[in-house]
């Protein structure tokens, strides 16, 4: 069974928690990147006209932006199940830093959709 | 950017003399300085900069084209050597280019890894031995640029410098023609 004090600290990691789903989206979408220009995935195209290059890295992408919906959705339901100010306070907090982490990887990462994966 | 860089000094400016002329610290709320402040003109900013940096990014990649030129680009410790496709012509430690085109130089090391950059063009690259890194750059007014190795590769590695000249169209060739010649 999980104490007040720890249930506390497990609140307060997840206030990084969207930020860090978004960096380890970073490192994977950058990691597949490479793997897939060195391997010349990008030539060619597998299904309508995308190369196996864009949809692995579509593919990784919906996963994390769906991951990124899924932690909002869980945030939200446990703040409302808070039963102290402070508790919900932090619940709150997780739950905006998440929705600004679901933006910024839609931001960033716009561009797997849009830009030439390696070069010519 | 100056002209970016002068409206987000002059909007710190006001933000800044609201707490200290009376008639506009009415205007400041915090609920404004925090909704304009930290959400709408940074939100603006970084996405004017990232469709600029994702327009040029694409404009920079090097693409085969009739306008381009391929310069071939040899570290080793602690020279450089430029060879010119379509010419016998190999210079050392001298750089010809023309003025107002496009070129890619296709670099790479014959012994450590180097770095090749000429900061008054653009970003730099790796000489990688037994890898071909390209990066496009284009000079748009003739005369002498200075180029350095920007990766630590030994005791020669301060000196291993280059000089580029930027031709004119119309003398180009004449200055490979010149440097065939010797």
């Amino acid at each position: 069974m999980i104490d007040a004090t720890s249930g506390r600290k497990i609140l307060l990691l997840s206030l990084a928690a969207g930020f860090g789903l978004w960096a380890v989206a970073f490192v994977a979408l950058y990691a597949m990147l490479s793997i897939g220009c060195a391997f010349g995935w990008d030539r060619g195209s597998l299904v309508l006209g995308l190369s196996l290059q864009r949809l692995q890295l579509l593919l990784l992408l919906g996963i994390f932006l769906a991951l990124h919906v899924a932690l909002v959705v869980g945030l939200s339901a446990r703040q409302q199940r808070s039963d102290t100010a402070t508790d919900r306070f932090l619940h709150s907090a997780a739950r905006l830093a998440a929705i600004a982490a679901l933006a910024a990887s839609m931001f960033t990462y716009c561009g797997t959709v849009l830009l030439t994966t390696c070069n010519p | 950017m100056l002209a970016g860089a002068t409206v987000i000094f002059l909007a710190t400016s006001l933000a800044l003399a609201g707490a200290f002329i009376p008639s506009i610290r009415p205007l400041l709320t915090p609920k404004r300085l925090i909704l304009w402040g930290g959400l709408v003109v940074p939100s603006l900013g970084l996405t004017a900069l990232v469709a600029g940096a994702f327009t040029l990014g694409e404009r920079l990649l090097p693409r085969q084209g009739a306008e381009t030129l391929r310069i071939e680009v040899v570290a080793r410790q602690f020279a450089w050597e430029f060879r010119y496709p379509g010419t016998p012509v190999a210079t050392r430690d001298v750089l010809h280019i023309p003025v107002g085109r496009d070129i890619d130089f296709a670099v790479t090391s014959e012994d450590v890894i180097h770095s090749f950059w000429i900061p008054r063009l653009g970003g730099k690259i790796d000489a990688i031995p037994g890898h071909k890194n390209i990066v496009r750059l284009r000079a748009d007014a003739p005369g002498t640029y200075g180029g350095i190795c920007a990766e630590y590769c030994g005791e020669g590695h301060a000196p291993m410098r280059f000089i580029v000249i930027a031709h004119a169209p119309e003398d180009y060739e004449a200055a490979l023609t010149s440097e065939a010649a010797r």
